[in-house]
């Protein structure tokens, strides 16, 4: 990543979209919007006090939303380029609101909110199309509850949660747990405020509050309202102090994850969503498995899935080695449904087809290995491109020729041609390369012949 | 030798940059202090504390300084080197200096980032951390980067689909090729084949067009029933030794070579009672298909026979795909026969196979599962296997069997490794330099691997590791001259004993033993300036380049004065 | 003609191909639309089968 951005031969347009092309092999013109950051990137040194500064906190994207970052912010750590931009629709300045903050923290002059979209005109010979893909949504299978169970959550989630500079610094606590715990806080703060307003009324009516609130009649209560907000008070105090004692309960029992479940296929291998296999995912979560069993030796994991697709060099051993040395175990069958517990376990209900019966097994965390589908934008930019598409969404390619697509000049690698795993990914990055390089050869030798 | 001379007398002139990083460092260190401080140091003229010192200013500065304050050698501290050490060293050498006069030293990432709670110590250590720098920075010498021709020429062994890939990529990229094929006619393994899946196109069709362009490329010279025997030189110029088909000996000159000799499927005696007749493999089957008449009326296919097990424990990746294309192929030819495929897992990995796998079972393919602890047994006329589902055993009467046997490493792969000088794995197969990011490279510069003799692949896979493998050749053979760091060991002639400790420990094969002279040398464009060899040697003869005894003790000093 | 290329897309893939062009001493284009490169690996934890770090 580092070689990218320091090498001579590279220019890179990070926050930037291609908006049109024209020409053909050999001579496409390419039109390229570089989108406001509102901050100079070559005066930015992603030295970060303007987002230290930065008053307005917004979920991290990066982490899947599971931790908060500001308003002017780095998509990562040691992302390339570190140049910070702001999120205008988050940002109190762009929201007509008084901050200006940022810019005035900026030591190096950086910040310009009147920055505005730049187009770029690019003269090329060749393009290679590298735009990935996304993974499944796995709210559209409701059986599995994701969003409304707080302990399930998707492969890339529980990837955040593993890393140490991930929101919980790579310790695996279950978010049911996370978010008592985000709460508490707040709890606490307003029953300071509800005592001290309890404590007004005892001091003015020299009487205490519980007392007051035991000889109140119903009737009463309505005639005099400083009295009804007394009662009032008193009431939410009651609820917001029980609330607490359970939340407090609930953090002093709260231990790492220590039983997990894993399910594959989630919108893969399902003709409801995505028919293909995403050939990762299996490889993914015994990764995960195993580095979540490196964490805290004491884990258990299940693995459901139809077939264990271990196809790639050491993946066969790995899985082996993850199920003598970290406690995996391989369950045939496919999930029924998950439910949820009383106390946020969820309960993965299955059909185990290798011992001939349903079962319900509690866990601490599943997590969903969601499918890598097609990203959203392929669509449009197959049209601005002017290449064909698969029948399953992504650029199609044929057999004889791995990486060109329909049009002559254009070249397709990694999951933007169908999923596939890294090793894979760079093979065919580095296949493209060459496809884009011959052309370029072959056009200079026509043109000199 | 005349500038080493010059040196000694010349008169130490050090500038020394201490960097804010903004509040990254300035914020846990007192950088004023450490800036005044490393000014006291011995031989330091210049020292400056900047804001940022990789911005264009302090660039600037650090430009500036080094002509008005005639610096001879100019030191950093900052952040790390891995990022920053290329743009500071270009820096000094657009200045005029040697970019091997520079030091840098990072107080960030291991200083202040690690004692935020602590300021006073922070400061302590990196005054500690520029005093070391500056100490060592006394003792650097002036280096000239290595530079020697490259020869556009690329030897491809091995003429299967992943090979002829390569040879066509590079062709087409104006590169020579030169091609060894030790069978008689091009093509591997795709020649025994019938129909590629997932297309269904005839193997024939699809390697006749590849085998024809690459033979009709006039900067292709292609060798069949040919050998590379041995492997002289290094990256950039290597010669190869080839037998040709007539049994003479050939010299070609290459710059890189791209290794792709393919895997061989395994057929073994008894293997699940296979005869060659009724019991055969998938290969077996193939050359039957492609005669296009097919009698047998049950069918019964063995998934990971010989393979995901204590022999041999990988999965061989195609052979899942390979039986579902031929039973496709059976039921076109005869639809009655009745197919069952006995599995572990069905790995159809991706969009194209997955589908396959659909058809399949669309057609009335069946497929049974298996529990490797309950193989199942080939019997005269049936066979026999546990079926999980139902609980118990069934049997499968049949006409034939075909096995699912992994590709495994040729014989003649190991002879390979050793003449190559790279690593194989358990299996057989050869150990590319990275699992994820160089799956062509090897550790070696200037060889890369394609196709199945690093793990079974699919035809299009071997096709883009194929065309893949010519891209990473081009990062090198493209250049006009191959540029290597001058930070590589060297030995003393005048005190070298011959005692050959450092050519046992030198992981890159850079070090040969001179039989005239009875002592050891370097190849500067192997090393790749480790320093095992300085660390081994008795005699003190040899030493890295920038890492001399002098220079680091130098280093080791200054931090005991503190 | 141009002998410029333009990569569209800054993760694994994108990255390897900008750079296997960038070496072969053509002049690369590298688009991405986040606001810097990486893409998915950068948010994985390690990488199979080797548990090497990701980034």
């Amino acid at each position: 990543m580092l070689d990218v951005g320091r090498h001579p031969n590279i220019k890179l347009m990070a926050y930037s979209e291609v908006e049109e092309v024209n020409g053909e092999v050999g001579n496409f013109r390419v039109k390229i919007k570089r989108k406001a950051r509102y901050v100079n990137e070559d005066k930015c040194t992603g030295c970060g006090a303007c987002s230290e500064k930065c008053p307005t906190v917004v979920p991290d994207a990066f982490n899947e939303g599971l931790s908060t970052r500001k308003a002017i912010y780095t998509w990562f750590a040691q992302g390339i380029p570190s140049t910070h931009t702001i999120d205008t629709e988050h940002c109190r300045q762009f929201q007509g609101k008084k901050c200006g903050i940022c810019q005035k923290v900026c030591q190096a002059d950086a910040v310009e909110y009147d920055q505005k979209d730049k187009f770029v005109e690019l003269s090329v010979g060749a393009i290679v199309v590298a735009t990935g893909y996304e993974v499944f949504n796995p709210n559209r299978i409701p059986e599995y509850g994701y969003k409304e169970i707080d302990n399930v959550v998707t492969a890339i989630e529980f990837e955040r949660l593993l890393s140490a500079s991930g929101p919980t610094g790579g310790h695996l606590y279950r978010p049911s747990d996370l978010k008592v715990k985000e709460e508490v806080p707040a709890l606490e703060k307003s029953l300071k405020k509800l005592s001290k307003a309890l404590e007004r009324f005892e001091k003015k009516y020299g009487q205490k509050s519980e007392e007051f609130y035991k000889a109140l009649g119903k009737e009463e209560q309505g005639n005099d309202p400083d009295k009804a907000k007394w009662a009032e008070a008193y009431e939410q105090k009651e609820e917001v102090s029980k609330r607490l004692s359970e939340y407090k309960a609930i953090l002093e029992k709260m231990d790492v994850a220590k039983k997990l479940a894993f399910i594959q296929c989630v919108g893969s291998r399902d003709i409801r969503f995505y028919p293909f296999c995403s050939g990762y995912c299996c490889m993914h979560s015994i990764k995960e498995a195993i580095i979540a069993n490196e964490h805290e030796p004491e884990t258990n994991s299940v693995i459901f899935g139809m077939d264990i697709r271990a196809v790639g060099k050491g993946f066969e051993e790995y899985k082996i080695r993850g199920a003598d040395h970290s406690s995996i175990t391989y369950v045939r069958g496919r999930v029924a449904e998950i439910i949820q517990l009383p106390d946020k376990t969820p309960v993965v209900v299955y059909e185990d087809t290798m011992e001939r019966v349903v079962r319900e097994e509690p866990f601490d965390l599943v997590i969903l290995a969601t499918a890598c589908v097609p990203n959203k934008g392929t669509k449009e930019l197959a049209g601005i491109l002017g290449i064909e598409l698969d029948r399953f969404g992504f650029f199609r390619t044929t057999q004889a020729n791995p990486v060109d697509t329909t049009r002559p000049g254009i070249f397709v690698c990694g999951c933007a041609d169908s999923p596939m795993d890294i090793p894979e990914s760079v093979a065919q990055a580095s296949a493209a390369a060459a496809r884009a390089a011959q052309v370029i050869v072959e056009t200079e030798m026509k043109k000199a012949s | 030798m005349a500038g080493k001379k010059k040196k000694e007398f010349e008169e130490l002139r050090i500038g020394v940059f201490i960097c804010d990083c903004g509040s990254n460092i300035a914020g846990h260190l007192d950088c004023k202090a450490v800036t005044e401080y490393a000014a006291t140091l011995p031989g330091v003229v210049f020292a400056k504390e900047n804001l940022y010192t990789c911005s264009e200013a302090g660039i600037l500065e650090i430009q500036e300084a080094i002509k008005k304050h005639k610096l001879n050698r100019v030191v950093v501290a900052s952040c790390s080197p891995r990022t920053h050490q290329p743009l500071f060293q270009n820096s000094c050498k657009s200045a005029g200096l040697n970019p091997y006069l520079f030091e840098m030293v990072n107080i960030r990432d291991q200083c202040s980032w690690v004692h935020m709670q602590d300021r006073e110590n922070a400061t302590r250590k990196a005054m500690d951390l520029v005093r070391m720098a500056v100490a060592r920075a006394a003792f650097l010498e002036p280096q000239q980067d290595i530079e020697s021709p490259l020869t556009p020429r690329v030897g491809v062994i091995g003429g299967g689909s992943a090979g002829l890939s390569a040879a066509e990529g590079l062709s087409r990229m104006g590169l020579e090729v030169v091609l060894v094929e030790k069978n008689k006619e091009l093509g591997g393994l795709l020649r025994n084949l019938h129909k590629v899946a997932p297309e269904g196109v005839d193997a024939s069709e699809r390697l006749e067009g590849l085998i024809q362009d690459v033979s009709s490329r006039p900067n292709v010279k292609i060798f069949t029933g040919a050998e590379l025997k041995s492997l002289d030189g290094y990256v950039g110029n290597y010669v190869m030794n080839i037998r040709d088909g007539e049994g003479q000996t050939v010299k070609e000159s290459v710059g890189c070579l791209v290794i792709a000799i393919g895997a061989i499927p395994l057929v073994q005696k008894g293997l699940f009672g296979h005869d060659g007749k009724r019991v055969i493999t998938q290969m077996e089957l193939e050359p039957i298909l492609k005669k296009g008449k097919f009698d047998a009326k049950r069918v019964v296919m063995i998934q990971c026979a010989g393979a995901r097990g204590d022999e041999r424990s990988y999965c061989s990746r195609i052979c899942c795909m390979i039986a579902v294309k031929n039973a496709m192929f059976i039921k076109k030819l005869s639809p009655d026969t009745e197919i069952r495929i006995l599995y572990r897992d069905m790995q159809m990995y991706g969009t194209e196979k997955e589908k396959m796998l659909w058809e399949a079972r669309g057609e009335g393919i069946r497929f049974e599962v298996y529990d490797p602890a309950h193989p199942p047994e080939v019997g005269d006329k049936a066979v026999r296997l546990r079926q999980p589902l139902l609980g118990r055993e069934i049997e499968f009467a049949y006409d034939l069997v075909v096995l699912s046997t992994p590709l495994v490493a040729r014989e003649d792969a190991s002879e390979l490794s050793q003449l190559l000088r790279v690593p194989m794995d358990q299996n057989g197969f050869f150990l590319e330099a990275h699992a994820k990011l160089r799956p062509l490279d090897f550790a070696a510069d200037g060889i890369f691997l394609a196709g199945s003799c690093r793990y079974p692949a699919t035809y299009d896979e071997a096709r883009s590791q194929g065309l893949g493998a010519a891209a990473r050749v081009g990062t090198i053979l493209f250049k006009d001259k191959l540029v290597t760091s001058a930070i590589v060991a060297e030995i003393n002639p005048e005190t070298c004993v011959g005692c050959m400790g450092c050519l046992q420990m030198c992981p890159y094969g850079a070090i040969s033993y001179d039989q005239e002279r009875k002592i050891c040398q370097v190849n500067e464009i192997l090393c790749k300036g480790c320093g095992c060899c300085a660390a081994t040697c008795p005699s003190e003869s040899a030493s890295l380049r920038g890492f001399k005894p002098q220079q680091l003790m130098s280093q080791i000093r200054a931090v005991m004065e503190g | 003609m141009s002998r410029d290329i333009l990569v569209i897309g800054g993760g694994i893939a994108g990255i390897q191909a900008a750079l296997d062009l960038a070496e072969m001493d053509f002049k690369v284009h590298l688009v991405e639309r986040l606001p810097s490169i990486g893409g998915k690996m950068a948010q994985l934890d390690k990488t199979f089968p080797t548990n090497d770090c990701a980034i």
